[in-house]
């Protein structure tokens, strides 16, 4: 057993660095198709489990997608809400509050929550990179993306946001918050541009 | 032994005049000089006061306004944040804001643990079953939104989402800049916005000029090698800046001025000696007038400053008639005996004019006058005794007078001319009455010796931070905070339904972000019992997925705001809540005042007629620009009035010199046409007649008056009219010299002055050379 163990550690310990290297080529892929996708339209559905609240809270609804900079999410059940981010502009649409614009950059504390989504679909690493530290893992056909935020403000609301992908496709979200709720999103692809 | 009592008596005049300007000197040494504007306002007038205050120590005189422009976007902002951190660690300010934080956690603490006594919506109707069962739904509804990772903290201890309500408030109280980058910018991008508040007043120059180096020196830390450059703005900015403009100014302008009249009299007399004692009576009158303002007012107005220079050309007339009257063969006190009648009855009539100027209730047009009395006064008794002392007997300029046939050719006698002259200033005089009455400049920044590019800069800056500019208010003054705070109450709710009527678009107060203790106390005793609210909340939560205890916060923190003691206006000093209701309600001369700005006004007039009555304090509807006209107004009508008392004191102060209505006619219809040729000019300038011009105008009559004098002195021969005539050219010559500089400023006080004196002098020379005569025995 104990022979078995070294040579599981030691070949454990060759490949770290080879499988990083495969990690990292195979995020630089998975980001590569992504970009390619021009447009999309999907429908979700999100359970959000609260230590407030005895029962999870599900809602649906649909997401939009435009390369490079516009993404929407409709929320239409149980109550209509909806939030575009369009380049550096967010939009709050919602019943009581009415329609409200946001600079991005007038309200930092906005942008990686809107990044998170719309820098992954455009497959835009680099601004991933300046608000999260990521983790890759699997191949291009099977993915996680695991995003923790850099900033100390973010990370005080969200511990961390895990992607699930097949391709160019992000099937789920999971927002893990720092108190133990968390929220995951289901993604259905109902259309998609992509070369 | 007989050599020191000769000695004495020779030099006693100029060892005591040696001491007296030693003294005033030493008076005016540590005089403060303020640029404070509301000298000039007329006082016991309530109204005015009120304002007056707001612009002296009102908490919107504590702003700077600060704009950061050049260079990129991304280094405006960069810069925008190392200001704030760099001033936030000095000691002049209270607060510096540039946007890029919102409440501070302490102060959104504040709020949440007094929720219950300050939210506008607590009231019995927000705590019965069904009221709770919305809000609890609203909540649910919430928690749906990405939003809710931020605000899901709040939950358990406000499910009636009051901190929402405050915040709501607190933000939606001042137009906030638009921000880029995360900090304020003015809405094209251009320059980044800062606003800082200082601890000194407004009218604390020294604390504001504490405050403004400050900033400078932070800047320079903060620009860090970018092309970033500064601007600043605010009360206190312009107050510094305007003491510093008019004093480099008048010192520039004086200088020059000097320079100007020196080589003129040097190439006119030919002699260094000459201009040296020439200068004594000038310098005898500033050091005078100086000192009695000092002992009288403890304080020099920085527009005194400007128009002491104004003494500089009338204080030099006096030498001069004494220089260019000197012949041979007679002695110096001789030919000052001769010209002493006179040379007095000139200084009369100038003090006298001066003398009307003097007006219990303002302040400014008092120093004024006081200076220029103590002025002359003192250049005359210079001219008078001193020169004489110092000067030897048969002393004359080095360069004879010049009698040239020129002369005799301007002396003639021209009745004709004389009469066409006149009556071309009855015409003028009768165009004027009747097409173009004066155009009176009303605005109130025209009496500012500030630049007007700084106003513009202060007027852009302002309404690109939205900072409060007060166009339209109401002003409520009541003896404590809490009786202001209720008075305000009133006004709030009836300016409620003026804006449902759509008579206004918003307004702000202090009660709106804390309500008198009387509301808070209603709302206190409004908040249910614990056993109630519990069961209340129990039968809301019904079917709703709430865990069980969730809201045990909540009844918590009601059972305790039902006795807590109510929030008081100290207890939120020192935090920007306490900043914010600092600007609105404040403690004053008369008790507190609280502050009402009205935005969007559609009918002032309306409004202001509609306010409702106060029992116990004072309400009062205050249009900014209205009210500040009718100042300006005042000012004006205050200074017509003195000079229509100081023509009447001059009138009777030369029939009392000269004893005969002929010689008064003869001396004074050469002034009067001057005048309405001067008053014409300047309005053909396209001229607006402020106070400036009219206290010019005044000065016009005093050097007039001499003119007129001196050509028609009774009893004169060919050769001494000759001297009188080398004289006043001389006279008008240097007097041209200073005004004419003056009249080059930037500053519109000092260009005013300066225009309408050289026309003054020009034109009263002309006409007292072809209409003034030595009346007819």
């Amino acid at each position: 057993m104990k022979r078995w163990f070294a040579v599981l550690l030691a070949v454990l310990l060759l490949c770290w660095p080879l499988a990083a290297v495969i990690a990292d080529e195979a995020l630089t892929e998975v980001m590569r198709t992504l970009a390619a996708v021009k447009s999309l339209q999907a429908e979700f559905r999100e359970e959000k489990t609260l230590a407030m609240l005895q029962q999870p809270l599900v809602t649906t609804g649909r997401l939009y997608y435009q390369a490079p900079a516009y993404l929407r999410k409709q929320t239409l059940q149980p109550q209509p809400e909806d939030y575009t981010a369009n380049g550096e502009w967010l939009t709050l649409d919602t019943p009581e509050g009415g329609q409200r614009d946001f600079n991005l950059n007038g309200y930092p504390q906005l942008r990686p929550f809107v990044e998170a989504i719309r820098a992954t679909q455009a497959g835009d690493q680099a601004t991933l990179e300046r608000y999260y530290r990521l983790e890759f893992q699997g191949t291009p056909a099977d993915w996680t993306l695991r995003l923790t935020p850099l900033d100390p403000t973010a990370a005080g609301y969200v511990a961390a946001i895990v992607m699930h992908g097949k391709n160019e496709r992000i099937v789920s979200v999971e927002t893990l918050e720092p108190d133990g709720d968390r929220s995951l999103m289901i993604i259905d692809l109902t259309t998609i541009e992509s070369p | 032994m007989r050599l020191l009592p000769d000695l004495m008596r020779r030099w006693r005049v100029p060892l005591l005049w040696l001491l007296a300007a030693l003294l005033c000197g030493g008076i005016i040494l540590k005089t403060p000089v303020v640029a404070d504007l509301t000298l000039f306002v007329p006082r016991a007038d309530l109204v005015a006061e009120l304002l007056l205050e707001q612009f002296r120590s009102g908490p919107t005189t504590r702003l700077i306004l600060i704009g950061l422009s050049g260079a990129t976007e991304v280094d405006r902002a960069a810069v925008s944040r190392r200001l704030v951190e760099q001033l936030r660690s000095s000691g002049p300010f209270v607060r510096v804001a540039n946007g890029a934080d919102a409440l501070p956690e302490a102060e959104l603490q504040t709020l949440f643990a007094h929720r219950y006594l300050l939210s506008p919506t607590v009231g019995p109707e927000r705590f019965t079953p069904e009221a709770l069962r919305t809000a609890l739904q609203q909540r649910l509804r919430e928690l749906q939104s990405p939003l809710a990772v931020v605000q899901k903290r709040w939950l358990p201890a406000d499910p009636t989402g009051e901190v929402l309500a405050l915040l709501k408030r607190w933000q939606g109280g001042i137009r906030e800049p638009a921000k880029r980058l995360g900090v304020w910018f003015s809405p094209d991008g251009g320059r980044a916005l800062l606003l800082a508040e200082t601890r000194a007043a407004g009218y604390d120059l020294a604390g504001q000029r504490q405050a403004v180096t400050a900033i400078r020196a932070a800047f320079a830390t903060a620009v860090a090698g970018t092309t970033v450059q500064l601007q600043m703005s605010g009360p206190g900015v312009i107050a510094t800046l305007a003491e510093d403009t008019v004093r480099a100014e008048a010192e520039l302008l004086s200088v020059l001025a000097t320079l100007g009249v020196v080589l003129m009299l040097v190439l006119v007399y030919r002699s260094g000696w000459t201009v040296w004692i020439g200068a004594l009576p000038m310098l005898a009158a500033l050091l005078a007038g100086a000192a009695a303002v000092d002992l009288l007012f403890g304080k020099m107005y920085a527009l005194t400053l400007a128009f002491s220079l104004t003494l500089l050309g009338e204080t030099l007339d006096y030498p001069t008639y004494l220089f260019s009257h000197r012949q041979a063969g007679e002695i110096v006190q001789d030919t000052l005996r001769g010209l002493w009648p006179t040379m007095r009855l000139c200084a009369a009539t100038t003090l006298l004019g001066c003398l009307a100027m003097i007006a219990p209730d303002v302040p400014g047009l008092n120093q004024l006058g006081v200076f220029t009395i103590a002025g002359i006064a003192a250049a005359v008794a210079t001219t008078r005794w001193l020169l004489p002392a110092l000067l030897p007997p048969d002393w004359r300029p080095a360069r004879v007078i010049g009698v040239g046939v020129w002369m005799d050719t301007l002396l003639e006698p021209r009745p004709r001319l004389a009469l066409t002259v006149g009556a071309a200033g009855l015409l003028v005089l009768l165009a004027l009455v009747i097409k173009a009455p004066p155009v009176w400049e009303d605005d109130i920044a025209a009496l500012s010796p500030v630049p007007r590019e700084l106003l513009r800069l202060d007027q852009e800056l302002r309404n690109a931070l939205g900072a409060p500019e007060v166009g339209q208010l109401i002003a409520i003054t009541a003896p404590d905070a809490e009786t202001a705070l209720q008075q305000s109450e009133i006004v709030a709710a009836w300016l409620d339904t003026q804006q449902q009527k759509g008579l206004l678009a918003g307004y702000e107060a202090a009660a709106r972000y804390l309500p008198s203790q009387q509301i808070q106390q209603q709302r206190q005793a409004q908040l249910p019992e614990r056993e109630m609210l519990a069961a209340d909340l129990a039968r809301a939560a019904g079917g709703l997925p709430f865990q069980p205890d969730l809201f045990n916060p909540f009844l918590e923190d009601i059972a305790a705001a039902r006795t807590a003691p109510p929030v008081r206006p100290e207890d939120l000093r020192r935090t920007l809540l306490g900043t914010r209701i600092g600007i609105l309600l404040f403690p004053g001369e008369r008790g507190w005042t609280a502050l009402l700005p009205l935005s969007g006004v559609q009918e002032p007039k309306r409004l202001a007629a509609g306010l409702p009555p106060s029992t116990v304090g004072q309400i009062w509807y205050l249009d900014l620009r209205a009210e500040t006209s009718r100042l300006a107004a005042g000012f004006r009508a205050t200074a017509l009035q003195r000079l229509t008392w100081g023509v009447a004191l001059i009138v009777g102060a030369i029939w009392i010199g000269l004893r005969c209505w002929r010689g008064v006619i003869a001396t004074l219809t050469p002034v009067a046409v001057a005048l309405i040729f001067t008053v014409a000019a300047l309005l053909s300038l396209g001229e607006r007649l402020s106070l400036f011009h009219l206290v010019s105008l005044l000065l016009v009559l005093g050097i007039g008056v001499d003119y007129g004098l001196f050509f028609s002195r009774p009893g004169a021969d060919p050769a001494q009219r000759r001297r009188t005539l080398h004289a006043l050219l001389v006279c008008c010559g240097s007097a041209l010299t200073v005004f004419g500089m003056l009249a080059t400023s930037e500053l519109p006080a000092l260009r005013a002055i300066g225009l309408t004196v050289s026309m003054g002098v020009v034109a009263s020379f002309s006409v007292a050379l072809v209409m003034a005569r030595t009346p007819s025995q």
